[in-house]
This record gives C-alpha cells, structure tokens and sequence, in this order.
C-alpha cells in the first residue's frame, strides 16, 4: 500500500513536473518560432482605445518583433472582410488577429474564418465569455457612462431620468448612429434598461421610447458625440463607453474639465473578443501576442487604458492590481451592477433598436 | 459699366466669405488648447510629430504619379469618344460616374482578392508592386473628376479641324496628341490635376488597408480620439494641399504653349 | 475627309481599328480595377449569407424604410447639385470674365481644389464650429445683432443644414469643371454681339448658354452622383437622424452592429442603377438640346 502511494505520489510528481516543464518550454517554442515569423500584423486597433499603444508598444519591446497595423479605423465587419479578402494573400495586408464585437465572434466562427488557440491563462477566463472550443475569447469590457462637459453643464446627471430634464436641453448625444455603431446602440439598450426597471426582453423597446421622448424635449442632439464635440460645445453630454469616456477626459486635460459618471441604473457591459485568422500569415506570432495579451502585463496594459481586462475578478483576488490603478477608475461598486447581456439578448436588442430607431424616436429631421 | 464691375466683386466677395468663414472656425478651435488662452500648442504638437514629412512625402510622389497616368488614360480616350466613337459616350460616362457610388472599401477587398500573393498577378507581395495597385485605385477613383474636365475642355475646342489639320501637315497620332491636342486642353488637364492631387493626399481607406505609409492614415492616427489636433491637422493640411497646388499651378504656366 | 493616297475603304478600316485600340486601354484599365473588383458587390447581392442564390435582398429593397431613404438620398443630392451648379457657375464666371485681379483666377482654381475633397468630419466639425447652436457666427450674430438664428428657425441639423454644408465640395468642383467651358466662351463673341445689337440677355441666350448647356448639364450629373455617394459628411453631421441610402449601406457592410452584406451589396446595386438612369436621362437630355444647339 504505501509502496503504491508512494508509487502513485511519485508519477503524480512527475507529471505535474513534466507538464509544467512542457508549458514553459512550449512558451519558449513559441516564442522562438513567433521571433522567426518577425512581424504580426494586427487591424482596427487605435492608440486611444483601451491603450493599445502602450500594449503594442510593450509587445514590441518585450519580444523585438514588429507590429504591422493596418486600418485603426475599422470596425468588426472590416475586420471579418479583411480576412475573407486576404484569403490567399502572405503579405503584409492580411491581419493575423482581430478585436471584434462579442457577436461577431460566433459569426467569423460559422464562417470558417478563425483558428483556436487557448492561452496558458484559459482557466481564469469566466466560461459566458469565451468559446468552448477555443475559437474567440473575451478580451476587455466596458459599461456604458456619461461623459459631461463641466464648463457648459451645471448638473452632473446621475441617472438616466436625470437627462430628461429641462436644463438639459440640446445636451445629450450617443457616440455614433443607432443604426450602425454598437456604442450607440447599447447606449440606447442601458437607457432602455434603467426605463424597463431591469427588464432585459423589453429594454430595447423601453430605450427607442426614451431616446423619442429625450428628442421631442429638445435634449437630443442627432449629432455623433466626440471629443472634438464635447470640447466645442454641439455635444457637452455623450453616452459611451467607459474606457472611451475616460480616455478622452485624460486627453482633454482639464480643457475643457470632464467628469465620467456611470449611471446608477441600466449598468450595461460590452464584451469585445480576440481571435486569430485561421489564414494568419504569422501563426505563432499571433499566439504569441494572444499570450502576451492574457498575462498579467497584458491585461494590466488594457487596465491602463481604461478598460476592464476579462481577467479583472482574478487580477483582483490575487491582488495584481495596483492601488494607483484602481484609483483612477469609477468604483467598483458602480460595475457590481453592470448587466452582461447574452449573445442572444443583445442581437435581440440590436434587432429592435436598429429596425425601429428612425420610426420610434423620429429624429428624421424637417425640411 | 461701374455696376457690371461691382456685381463680379461682389460674386467673389459672398464666396470667399462663405469658404473661409468655417475654416476661420475650424481655426480658432484648434488654438484653444491651452486653457483661457489663444496658442499654437496644437499645430507644434502636430509638426513635431516625425511622420508628418515622410507620409505627406509619399502622398505627394503617389499623387503626382496619379495625375500622369490618369491623364494618359483619360485625354486619349476623351478624344477618340468625342471625335470617332460617340456611341461609346454613354459607356465611358457611365464607368466615369461608378467610382463615385461604389464605396472604396469594396472596391479595396476587391483588390486584395484579385492581386494578392497568390494569384496571378501578385501586385500586393512587394511593396512596390503596392503602390502600383494603389495608383492605380486613385486613378480610379479620381476618374470621374479628370474625365469631366478633359472632356469639357474638348469641347470647347474645334478637335476636328485641328485633327486634320496636323494630319494634313503629316504629324503622326502620338504628335497630335501631345503637341497639338494637349497644350489645348491644358486647362481641364490642370482642373483634373488639382482634383486628383487633392483626392490622393486626403485618402485613407484604400492606403490604410493596403498598408502603405500615406498622409491620410498618418492624419487618423493623430487625431482620431483627440480634440484640438484633428482641427489644426485640418487646418495645416488644408494650407499644404493649397501649396502644392500652387506649386503645380506654376509649373504649368511656365510649360511652353502656355498664354497665361 | 482623308488626305491619304489609300482606298476609302481601308482607309476607313485603318481609322476605325485606330480608335478601338485607342480606348482599349481605358476600357482595360476599368474592366481590371473597377469592374471586376467590385463584381463581388453584383454577385453579393444576389447571394444569401450561405452564398446561394436568392432574389431576397432585391426584394427587401422595396421596404419603405429603404425607398425612403433612396428618395432622400435622390432629394439632397439634387438640391446639392442644382444649388452647386448654379453658384458655381456665377461664382466661376465673376472670377473669369469678370475683370478681377489676376490673381483672383489662380487662387480660386487652387482653393477649389483643396475645397472640393474636404474630407466629411472635418468639413462636418467645420459647419458646427461655424453655424452649430455654438458655433462662431451664431454667437457672433448674437452678441452683435441680436439676433438668434436658432429662435428664427434655423436649423443646421437639418436638410438645409445638410445641403449647405454639401455645398462647400460641391461649388468648388463646379467651379473646376465648368472653367475650361467658360474659358472657351471668347470675350469677342460678346463684344460682336452687341456691335450687332444684342442686349445681354440675348447674348446669353442665344449665343452662350447653347454652348454652355451640355458641359453644364455633364457637370449637374457629375454633381448629382458626388453628392449621392458622399458619406462620411452626412454621417458625422447628422449620422444618427438623417437615413441617407449610403448611411444604411455603411450599416450593413461597415457597421459594428448589423451585418448583413449582402443586404448592403443590394443597396449599392441599386445606387449604381440610380446612376445608370441618371446617366440615360443626361444623355437623352443632352441630345435633345443638341438640336437647340446647332
């Protein structure tokens, strides 16, 4: 008996040992091979957003290889064309990996257009935002705030109610076109979901209802809400995400001063995932920077910028997080309500809102 | 006679009032980025910035490159249309006005279906190969511009009678083209030029996604999510597109032939 | 006709063997960076998700979501156009025939130049620096006269907002394409005409505006398609409000949000038709006032 435990402790051991062993000289293959390669090429990720220029900036040093990136300004559909058009294309045009909207992930899958690969850190993604398979997976979310102009806004609006009011008359914009930019339309779905008192199938109807109402007081401007906006004055109020809001706040410098509040109700979640083409030019450099991105460097990188890593619940239990860094972000308290809406909640959502927008809330302007 | 002359001052006047006005607005933002005050914290930003010189560089090579195969396209064939294939018109019209409702984009995914890597003619495997494929997509896209100025500017011209009458002198077809038809319409070739020149500079979804290092993917990358700069990058491009025109202005007047 | 000792016969062989050669490489140049490119976009659009055939995306085009937005599209892009060729037109003809400075012409030909392709959000933050509810001349109007354009009805966000703001790309490339045309109207035809007794509105009549007519008509289309296809103007102006067709085509083929491409690819298909009837309607037009013409 004990010969067997031991016997059995022993091989246990071994396994552990040679496993962990195989991991980390895995990683030091992949790293060799992705150096060979020499070059990623990456699409539809801007500086500003979530830091990826400091991610970039800090793959690139960390393992000496180049990052080619095509296109900042692309959105998830250019990111699944770019992959079906470079099809039998090596050079530098093809993108290796793509950072797409949660419900693009599915669709690139069905398509046939990603390979999977599981990071080492597979475990600590949470299971509602990967593919079992290991397709796509999670990569950073956000939840939808307001974005306010404090030299032209008096009141900081705290709520969704709090934008119908009369003092914020031709305020409030949404960050792109309900019928085209997820932004727009989840911010449309959060307000929906504050008015539906947390009633998820009728937050899309609930939200057209609130934007027509927001349009009839006068408080809606029909008029895509930037930075650029915001400082100038069209739009003192945008409806964005988080990490958007913030970023531009910390560029705005204080000209003019912004603050970022997270509504008290209809706390909405938007998951973006990572995948890699499964016509990937660089392979390895590609799973490199998948490994890259879900190390703990990684996701701090994207934490740095404003964004929630997927990993965030993990980072935080085991206490990488520096205090600095949490600092700088809304209170936690404010994300513990935040609604993650299921892939078929929000193409419900999106179906409703897209459809109905130019009917429901009537924004068609006069002649 | 006094009121004839006033009217076209006047004309010119409401223009120029309503073309500099935005770009006085435009301007006065972009020096209101240091707080309270006026300065010019936008546009240093933007000029110490490297790339600035290298991609307007490159733009203004692809652009004039552009301009000459465009016009070596378009005069022949605005000619032959207008002068022995005038049931073609409608065709050529037609496929003039098409880069105009067909968006880029489609057409970019187009290109790298057909010419990348691996097919026949694998223009998107070198980098040079790459900016022939790009030329050739501002050609394109600047084509409705130059065809509708070259062939306004034949029309006004009596191109028969000046055929036969090089012909008749015994010039050959490429003389009649560049020393006789040319010259004459040099004023919508220049209109075309500026156009084309002012389409490639600005473009930036087909050299993004062709990954070459243009001026239009270098203006998103300084200003997308930024406040000030974008205005003062609108405003510096505006000035330097305008000087280059210029510059092209002046060289075609001094080409001989020239009256003005 | 011919001067050549030839036959008539091969002589007219070898003219017309010329000319087809002569446009071969335009129409090869088309054919293999602008037709074939976006052939996919004409197979798309009759080919479902699963790329099987179906006529279903051509049928959803008859959805009144969708006509109305070609017909608002149809609507700005001739408001536009005609607005772009008439002040084009004047503003050209002050510059050239109007005895200005000699330094006025060359500025306008290059300023038109950079103006025409402003790109859409600059030239959109540029109209709501300018005339937005907080913009420089609305608040000058203000504090100076008094006067609120805003409480007087004025709207930027609008479709005459919109058309305006058209109208900066669309002067500028009139004023670009119709000079070689004005340049041709020779100032001694004025000059003759009222030796022989002509008033002004004669001269116009008779003698320029015939020979005007067809480039001007060239430009309206030129204008009219420019004015149709422009996006990112209209998006970043009035994006969220105005269903422009090329802002539903951009939603289905671009968007983040729906992606239904071949939907998209059935609305191109339908503004490329647009601009074929267009085009059939100019030609008709044209040849119709070339008996007025001659």
């Amino acid at each position: 008996m004990k010969t067997n435990g031991m016997r059995l402790t022993v091989s246990v051991l071994a396994l552990v040992a040679s496993g962990s062993m195989a991991l980390a000289d895995s990683m030091d293959d992949l790293v060799a091979a992705a150096k060979k390669e020499g070059t990623l090429t990456t699409i539809a990720l801007p500086h500003d957003w979530c830091g990826y220029g400091d991610v970039i900036a800090g793959f690139k040093a960390k393992y000496g290889i180049e990052v080619n990136e095509l296109n900042p300004d692309a959105g998830s559909a250019d990111e699944i064309e770019a992959i079906k058009a470079n099809k039998g294309n090596t050079g530098p045009q093809a993108p290796d990996v793509i950072d797409v909207g949660l419900s693009f992930g599915p669709a690139a899958k069905a398509e046939g257009l990603l390979q999977p690969y599981k990071v080492s850190t597979w475990d600590t993604i949470p299971d509602s935002a990967k593919d079992a398979e290991g397709y796509w997976y999670g990569d950073y979310y956000g939840v939808m705030a307001f974005m306010v102009n404090k030299d032209l806004v008096k009141t900081v609006p705290n709520d969704w109610a709090d934008l119908l009011s009369d003092e914020y008359a031709n305020t409030v914009a949404l960050a792109g076109a309900p019928q085209t930019a997820n932004q727009a339309i989840q911010g449309v779905f959060a307000a929906g979901l504050s008015a539906a008192k947390g009633d998820v199938a009728k937050a899309g109807e609930e939200g057209l209802k609130f934007f027509a109402e927001l349009n009839k007081k006068g408080n809606f401007v029909p008029v895509t809400g930037k930075s650029a906006s915001l400082a100038q004055g069209t739009t003192p109020i945008i409806i964005a995400w988080d990490y958007n809001a913030l970023s531009w706040r910390d560029v705005l410098a204080g000209n003019p001063p912004a603050e970022v509040v997270i509504p008290k109700t209809g706390v909405v979640a938007g998951v973006y995932v990572q995948a890699i083409s499964a016509y990937a030019p660089h392979p390895n450099a590609a799973k490199l920077w998948m490994e890259y991105l879900y190390s703990d460097e990684g996701q701090l990188g994207w934490l740095k910028g404003y964004c929630h890593p997927i990993r965030f619940n993990d980072l935080a239990k085991n206490g990488k997080i520096p205090q600095d860094l949490l600092d700088k972000l809304p209170p936690a308290a404010a994300y513990e309500k935040a609604l993650f809406p299921t892939l078929e909640q929000q193409a419900a959502a999106k179906e409703v809102i897209a459809k109905q927008w130019n009917d429901v809330v009537g924004a068609e302007v006069a002649k | 006679m006094n009121q004839s002359r006033i009217i076209p001052w006047i004309g010119f006047g409401l223009g120029a009032l309503y073309f500099l006005i935005p770009l006085i607005a435009t301007f006065e933002f972009s020096m209101r980025m240091e707080r309270g005050t006026y300065s010019f914290k936008a546009y240093r930003i933007v000029f110490a910035d490297p790339g600035f010189q290298a991609s307007f560089a490159y733009s203004a090579v692809i652009a004039v490159l552009t301009i000459i195969v465009g016009v070596a396209l378009v005069v022949p064939t605005a000619y032959l249309v207008q002068l022995k294939l005038p049931r073609l018109r409608p065709v050529v019209e037609f496929l003039t006005l098409l880069p105009l409702v067909i968006p880029a984009i489609v057409i970019v995914f187009g290109y790298l279906r057909m010419y990348n890597s691996s097919s026949i003619l694998p223009l998107t495997g070198s980098a040079r190969g790459t900016d022939l494929l790009l030329i050739f997509a501002y050609v394109m896209l600047s084509l409705p511009y130059m065809y509708r100025s070259v062939d306004t500017a034949l029309r006004t011209i009596d191109i028969r009678t000046l055929t036969e009458a090089a012909q008749s002198l015994g010039s050959s077809w490429p003389r009649i083209m560049l020393q006789v038809i040319l010259p004459n319409v040099r004023v919508g070739v220049l209109s075309g030029a500026f156009l084309t020149f002012a389409i490639v500079i600005g473009e930036f979804t087909m050299a993004s996604l062709l990954n070459r290092p243009a001026f239009g993917p270098y203006m998103q990358l300084i200003g997308a999510n930024r406040a000030y700069e974008p205005a003062a990058l609108a405003i510096i491009a505006f000035a330097v597109t305008w000087a280059c025109m210029g510059l092209i202005q002046l060289v075609a007047s001094l080409s001989p032939g020239s009256k003005r | 006709m011919s001067t050549t000792a030839l036959p008539a016969s091969a002589a007219r062989d070898r003219r017309i063997n010329w000319s087809w050669v002569g446009v071969l490489p335009f129409i090869a140049f088309t054919l293999f960076f602008l037709i074939l490119p976006a052939a996919n976009l004409i197979v798309g659009a009759f080919q479902d998700a699963n790329g099987a055939f179906t006529l279903k995306n051509i049928v959803n085009l008859g959805q009144p979501a969708i006509v109305r937005s070609y017909v608002l599209s149809l609507q700005v892009s001739a408001a536009s156009a005609a607005a772009g060729v008439l002040l084009g037109f004047l503003l050209a003809l002050a510059v050239i025939h109007g005895m200005l400075p000699r330094w006025v012409r060359p500025t306008l030909m290059t300023f038109s130049g950079v103006a025409s392709q402003f790109a859409g959000v600059p030239l959109a933050f540029a109209f709501l620096a300018t005339l937005g509810r907080t913009g420089l001349v609305t608040a000058i109007l203000m504090t100076l006269f008094d006067f609120n354009i805003y409480r007087a009805g004025f709207n930027l966000l609008s479709f005459l907002g919109l058309t305006l703001t058209y109208l900066y790309f669309q002067i500028p490339l009139m004023v670009l394409v119709i000079t070689p045309a004005l340049d041709g109207l020779k100032r001694e035809w004025r000059e003759a005409a009222s030796t022989l007794g002509a008033t002004g509105g004669q001269y116009w009549r008779m003698v320029a505006l015939p020979i005007l007519w067809p480039p001007m008509l060239g430009a309206f289309l030129l204008l009219f398609a420019n004015a149709f296809g422009a996006i990112a103007t209209a998006y970043a102006l009035t994006g969220s409000s105005f269903n422009l067709i090329t802002i539903l085509l951009y939603a289905q083929i671009r968007g983040d949000a729906l992606h239904d491409p071949n939907l998209g690819y059935a609305l191109a298909l339908g503004m490329i038709v647009i601009t074929g009837v267009s085009n059939g309607a100019y030609i008709w037009l044209a040849s119709r006032s070339a008996r007025w013409i001659r």
